[in-house]
């Protein structure tokens, strides 16, 4: 399974903070976006961040494994 | 002694912060500090409570990796940042950043960095609750 987290407003906009999705061998991050994407594009509106197990990730053509954590975030406003 | 990159709900000393610096070494000649707080009005709105929530476990690793780079950049001998994650009301503190060097002029470049850093790439997002409602804060450049 791959878990897919969210937070503060995409968090609000996807209503929920939380998804497992199932990881098909080959797949990119790429198809994963397009998936949650069609399902929530007011969400994807914001998302201008990903991060794959923690680190901020620009390549969406990067392998997905199972057991992966995805971040999917909106622009920080910390501090 | 707290570890010197913290997030927490609740406040800190920035007395506390200070003492563990200048605990660390004899050489620091100078420690510049930020104390962000909450302010009472944003984008002609009164705000009477900001709400935060954080990546807890990628903040954190980002605010350690911050810590290391303002360091070895600035050549600093020890820094310190925490930031809370709760509800804070106007007039809390938010976040705390020092900076020790032998110098003041790295002080205040290594505690301008961090903090500006800090809002680039640390995960954390704050929502102001209004008397007219709540609005996530869209960042400033």
């Amino acid at each position: 399974m791959i878990r897919v987290l969210f937070f503060g407003p995409v968090a609000e906009r996807i209503g929920a903070r939380e998804l497992e999705l199932p990881c098909v061998a080959g797949m990119r991050l790429q198809a994963l976006i397009e998936q949650l994407s069609a399902q929530h594009p007011g969400a994807f509106d914001i998302v201008s961040f990903i991060a794959v197990n923690q680190t901020q990730v620009h390549d969406t053509q990067l392998p997905l494994n199972d057991g992966d954590e995805i971040a999917l975030m909106a622009k920080f406003s910390g501090g | 002694m707290n570890k010197p990159v913290r997030i927490q709900q609740e406040d800190f000393s920035q007395d506390a912060e200070i003492a563990a610096l200048k605990a660390s070494s004899l050489r620091i000649g100078g420690i510049a500090t930020f104390l962000g707080c909450a302010r009472d009005f944003s984008e002609g709105r009164d705000v009477s409570e900001i709400s935060f929530e954080a990546y807890g476990s990628m903040a954190l690793a980002e605010m350690n990796k911050l810590r290391a780079e303002a360091i070895a950049t600035f050549k600093l001998i020890d820094a310190r940042i925490v930031h809370r994650v709760t509800t804070v009301q106007a007039g809390d503190n938010i976040v705390f950043i020092a900076a020790a060097a032998e110098h003041r002029a790295a002080a205040f470049d290594a505690c301008r960095w961090i903090i500006d850093e800090l809002k680039q790439r640390v995960p954390i997002w704050k929502k102001e609750i209004t008397p007219q409602g709540e609005a996530w804060v869209t960042p400033h450049p």
